[in-house]
C-alpha cells in the first residue's frame, strides 16, 4: 500500500486521526461530502511536495491525457527574484511540467503577461530557466494571439483573450499565494489577468466580478497554489524578505474557489473575507465552505 | 588591397551591428557585451569630453589606440574601421564613375567645424555628439533605421500570419521567430523625431551621389581631427619615375587627397584605401614607410591645405561665441526647466550631464521600456537629442541598471543596483480631478500595485463617499509618500487613465539636482 492509497482509504474510512501521516480533523467532515477534495502538502523541498500533493489525487494521469497540449500557467508578473515571493516558485512550476510530461503530455507551454518587462520576469523570477529545463516551450506572449472572447459576464462582456490558452487541451493554473492592497490576496483566480490583452488595468474597478467572470471561462483542469513562501505585505509584488514567510505548502485542487478559501486561512483569513471568493461561490464557482471540503494534508 | 580593405570594412561593419542588436535586455542585469566599445576607441569623444567636464573614463584610454595607430599609418580608420565611412562607400556605389573633384574646396569645412567643436568644448560646450561620425551613426541607427527596419519586417511577417494563420505556422512563423532570436528587438522601438533624425541620416548617404564619401571628405570633424593627426604619418605614398600623369588615381581617391599631384599628394585628406595603388596602369604608386618625403605643408598651408589664418579665427571665435549664446536662455535659472525633464537615474546634474552627454543615444537604445526618448529643446540647443524619460511612453523599471552601463561618457553614472533603487529622477503627483477614486468614487489601485519601492511610496487612505444615489461607499484614495517615491513613473505609465495620466512625475525632488527641491 503507498501513501496515495493509504491517504485514499484513510478518507474514506475517517480513522484519519489515529494515523501518522499528520492529516487533519477536517478529514472526517469532509469524508460526508468527498466531492470537493484538496491536498495540502507541507515539506523542505518544493518539488517534492508538489508531486506529493498531485499524487493525492492519484497522479498527474487522472489530469492530463496522452499527448495533450497543456497550459501550465504560473505567476511571473514582475522583476523579482524567488526569495522575494512575487512570483510562483520556479521548482513548484517546473514540477508541474515534470509531471505532465511523465503523465503523457505531447507540449506543456509556459507564459504570462508580466507587469513589468517580461524579459526581466521570466529571467528573474527562475520560472523560465527551471520550466526549460523541465522541458517546456516558454515563450513571450505574442500581440497577434490575443483574440476578442465573449465572456458575458456581469462585469466583463467581452475582452481580448490569450489564443493558446483557450486551445489549450489542459490548462492547470500554478499561482503563488500573496497579499494584494486591493483583492487583500491574490491567489487563483486573479492569476488569469495575466492571459488578459488590452488594458487590463480597468478591470480593478469591479475586481472581485470580473475576476469570477474571467475564472467562469478559463476552466483549469487543475489548481496549484504555491505557497512556499507567502508575501504578507507590500504585495503583489513585495521586494522586502521582511515581508515573505516561508510556509514550504503547496495546495492542489480541481476547485479553484476551494483552493482560494484555503489560501485565505494561511494568512488568518477566510474565504468569505475575499470579494472575488464569495462572489465566486455564490455564482456557483466552487465551494468556498471549508467544511465540506476534503482536505488532505500531506508531511513530505 | 582593395578586396582587403572591403574584407575588414566589412568585418567593422558586422562588429557594429552586431553590438548595436545586444544593446538590449535579456532580462538578466548585465548585457554581457561591450557595446559602447566603438564609442570608447573615438578620440574626438575622448578629447572633447576631456576639455569640456575634466573628467576622464578609463575606457576612453581605448582611444589612444587610434591616436597612436593614425599617427604611425595616417588615416587608416577612416578609409578601414570607420562604420559610417563604409556605409558611404555602400552607398556611393550607386553613383556613375566618374571624378569626384569639385571645384570648391569643401573639404576645409570639416576643419572648421573641428575648430568649432574643440574650442566650445574647452568653454565646457559639449556638441560633438552632434557631428561624430559614431555618435551619429548610433544615434541615427538607434532611433530611426533600426526601429524603420523592425516594423517593416514585423508588417510583413504580420500580413503573413493574418492572411493565413494555418500556413505562416509552417512557413513564415519559424523564421520570423528566427529574426526575432537574431537580429529584431524584442519588441517595436518607438522614438520622438525618428523621421527628423532619420532624415538627417539619409540626407548624410544621400550626399554621396553628389561627390563619393562627400560626409568623410567635407564634414566629418572626426576625419578632421585624424588628418591632423596623420600630419607626420609614417605609412606614406610614393610615386616612381613611371607615372605619366594618366589621372586614373584622381577618379578613384575617396579622400580629397590630390593623387594625381605626385609630390602635392595630401596625406591628411587620404583615407589610405589603396584604390590609386590598385589602379594605377604604370603600378607607379605604392605605399611604404620609407617614401618620399613628402611637403607636409609650408607656411599658412596645412597638410597642403590651406585653412586660412581668418577662417580658422572666425572658427575658433564661433565656438567661443556659441557657448554664451546657447546658455543665455532661461533654462540655467534654476526652476526655469521644463518639469517634464526627467533624465535617467545615475545623470549627473544637469550642467555636468550636458557636458558630457555626447547624444549618441545608446541608453535610448537599451532602455528597456522604450521610456528614454530624446529631446528637442527642452533641455536647450545643447542639449538637443539628449535623453529624458516620458513615462507616459515608458517607465524606469525598478531593477534595471542598463542606461548606466552604456553611457560612454558617465553623463549617465554605472550606479549598483542598491544605489539605482534609492535613486530619485522626480515624484509623482496626483490629479485628484482625473482620479477614479477621488473624482469619480470607483475603485482603482493600480498605481499602488505596480509601486516598486520595499515599501509603496503610494500608500491609501479609506474614505467615505456618496454616490449618486446617495448611498455611501468606502474607497481607497491613494497618497504619494514623497519621502518614498523614486519617481519610476510606473504608477503613470500603467495609470488607466491613458489620455492624461491621473498620477504623474515631474523631474522636483530628483536626487542629481541641489536646487531642484521640495521637501525640507
Amino acid at each position: 500500500m503507498d501513501r496515495r492509497e493509504f491517504i485514499k482509504l484513510a478518507g474514506i474510512t475517517g480513522i484519519g486521526l489515529s494515523i501518522p501521516l499528520n492529516i487533519s480533523p477536517i478529514l472526517i467532515d469532509a469524508a460526508v461530502s468527498p466531492e470537493t477534495k484538496l491536498a495540502v502538502a507541507s515539506g523542505k523541498s518544493a518539488a517534492e511536495i508538489t508531486k506529493a500533493a498531485v499524487n493525492a489525487f492519484g497522479g498527474m494521469k487522472k489530469f492530463i491525457s496522452r499527448d495533450d497540449i497543456v497550459v501550465v500557467k504560473p505567476n511571473m508578473a514582475w522583476d523579482r527574484l524567488p526569495e522575494q515571493g512575487a512570483n510562483t516558485n520556479p521548482e513548484v512550476v517546473a514540477a508541474i511540467v515534470a509531471l505532465c510530461y511523465e503523465a503523457g503530455a505531447k507540449k506543456v507551454k509556459v507564459f504570462d503577461r508580466p507587469v513589468n518587462d517580461a524579459r526581466r520576469c521570466y529571467v528573474q523570477s527562475g520560472i523560465a530557466e527551471a520550466a526549460r529545463a523541465a522541458g517546456a516551450v516558454v515563450s513571450y506572449m505574442d500581440d497577434r494571439k490575443f483574440k476578442n472572447m465573449r465572456i458575458g459576464g456581469e462585469a466583463l462582456r467581452e475582452w481580448p483573450l490569450y489564443q493558446e490558452i483557450i486551445e489549450a487541451d489542459k490548462v492547470i493554473n500554478v499561482p503563488i499565494a500573496k497579499h494584494h492592497g486591493l483583492a487583500w490576496l491574490t491567489m487563483s483566480m486573479k492569476n488569469w489577468m495575466g492571459v488578459m490583452g488590452g488594458s487590463r488595468d480597468r478591470i480593478h474597478q469591479k475586481l472581485d466580478q470580473s475576476l469570477v467572470d474571467l475564472s467562469l471561462v478559463i476552466k483549469p483542469t487543475l489548481t496549484v497554489l504555491d505557497a512556499v513562501r507567502v508575501l504578507t505585505a507590500n504585495g503583489p509584488q513585495g521586494g522586502s524578505l521582511a515581508d515573505v514567510r516561508k510556509l514550504n505548502t503547496v495546495i492542489v485542487g480541481t476547485d479553484q474557489v476551494a483552493v482560494d478559501a484555503y489560501g485565505a486561512t494561511l494568512f488568518g483569513m477566510k474565504g468569505s473575507d475575499l470579494g472575488y471568493v464569495r462572489v465566486a461561490a455564490e455564482a456557483g464557482l466552487g465551494t468556498m465552505d471549508l467544511s465540506k471540503v476534503n482536505i488532505m494534508k500531506i508531511d513530505v | 588591397m582593395q578586396t582587403l580593405r572591403r574584407i575588414s570594412q566589412g568585418i567593422f561593419l558586422l562588429l557594429f551591428l552586431f553590438l548595436f542588436i545586444q544593446t538590449q535586455s535579456r532580462g538578466a542585469d548585465e548585457l554581457g557585451y561591450p557595446v559602447k566599445i566603438f564609442l570608447d576607441f573615438d578620440p574626438l569623444i575622448f578629447i572633447t569630453t576631456l576639455l569640456s567636464s575634466h573628467s576622464v573614463q578609463k575606457a576612453f584610454y581605448f582611444s589612444f589606440v587610434i591616436i597612436i595607430a593614425t599617427v604611425i599609418l595616417g588615416r587608416v580608420f577612416c578609409g578601414w574601421v570607420c562604420p559610417l565611412g563604409t556605409l558611404n562607400n555602400m552607398a556611393g556605389a550607386i553613383r556613375k564613375r566618374r571624378s569626384d573633384r569639385t571645384n570648391i574646396a569643401w573639404n576645409r569645412v570639416k576643419y572648421y567645424l573641428l575648430i568649432f567643436l574643440i574650442v566650445s568644448s574647452l568653454f565646457t560646450l559639449q556638441l560633438a555628439g552632434v557631428m561624430d561620425p559614431i555618435s551619429l551613426l548610433i544615434r541615427s541607427v538607434a532611433l530611426s533605421i533600426y526601429p524603420l527596419f523592425e516594423y517593416a519586417v514585423r508588417a510583413i511577417f504580420d500580413a503573413l500570419y493574418a492572411f493565413n494563420p494555418g500556413t505562416a505556422d509552417g512557413l513564415s512563423e519559424p523564421l520570423y521567430s528566427a529574426l526575432k532570436n537574431s537580429i529584431l528587438s524584442f519588441q517595436q522601438p518607438h522614438f520622438k523625431q525618428s523621421a527628423f533624425i532619420g532624415f538627417i541620416f539619409i540626407v548624410i548617404l544621400g550626399l554621396n551621389l553628389v561627390q563619393k564619401r562627400f560626409w568623410c571628405r567635407n564634414l566629418c570633424p572626426l576625419g578632421a581631427l585624424l588628418g591632423i593627426l596623420s600630419r607626420y604619418s609614417v605609412l606614406k605614398r610614393s610615386v616612381s619615375e613611371g607615372c605619366n600623369e594618366c589621372g586614373a588615381c584622381a577618379s578613384v581617391c575617396q579622400g580629397n587627397a590630390d593623387p594625381d599631384k605626385k609630390d602635392g599628394w595630401k596625406n591628411a585628406e587620404c583615407l589610405y584605401c589603396w584604390n590609386c595603388d590598385d589602379v594605377c596602369p604604370q603600378n607607379a604608386v605604392s605605399f611604404g614607410f620609407r617614401g618620399h618625403r613628402v611637403d607636409v605643408g609650408s607656411k599658412g598651408k596645412f597638410a597642403g591645405i590651406d585653412l586660412g589664418r581668418r577662417r580658422v579665427i572666425a572658427s575658433a571665435l564661433s565656438g567661443i561665441v556659441a557657448v554664451p549664446l546657447i546658455r543665455v536662455g532661461p533654462l540655467s535659472r534654476s526652476g526655469a526647466l521644463s518639469p517634464e525633464l526627467i533624465r535617467p537615474p545615475g545623470s549627473l546634474e544637469e550642467k555636468e550631464f550636458l557636458k558630457r552627454c555626447v547624444k549618441c543615444g545608446e541608453c535610448m537604445k537599451v532602455c528597456i521600456t522604450n521610456g528614454l526618448q530624446p529631446t528637442l529643446f527642452d533641455a536647450g540647443l545643447e542639449g538637443l537629442w539628449s535623453p529624458v524619460l516620458v513615462p507616459k511612453i515608458g517607465y524606469c523599471e525598478y531593477r534595471c541598471t542598463l542606461c548606466g552601463q552604456v553611457c560612454p561618457t558617465g553623463a549617465i553614472k554605472k550606479l549598483p543596483l542598491e544605489e539605482k533603487i534609492n535613486v530619485k529622477i522626480g515624484l509623482a503627483m496626483i490629479d485628484k480631478g482625473r482620479c477614479l477614486p477621488y473624482a469619480h468614487s470607483t475603485p482603482c489601485i493600480v498605481c499602488e500595485e505596480v509601486c516598486p519601492t520595499v515599501k509603496k511610496a503610494i500608500w491609501f487612505e479609506e474614505a467615505a463617499v456618496r454616490d449618486r444615489e446617495g448611498r455611501e461607499r468606502t474607497l481607497k484614495q491613494p497618497r504619494v509618500d514623497l519621502d518614498l517615491c523614486i519617481g519610476c513613473g510606473i504608477c503613470e505609465a500603467k495609470c488607466p487613465v491613458k489620455s492624461r495620466p491621473a498620477i504623474y512625475v515631474s523631474n522636483i525632488g530628483e536626487s542629481r539636482s541641489g536646487g531642484n527641491q521640495l521637501l525640507l
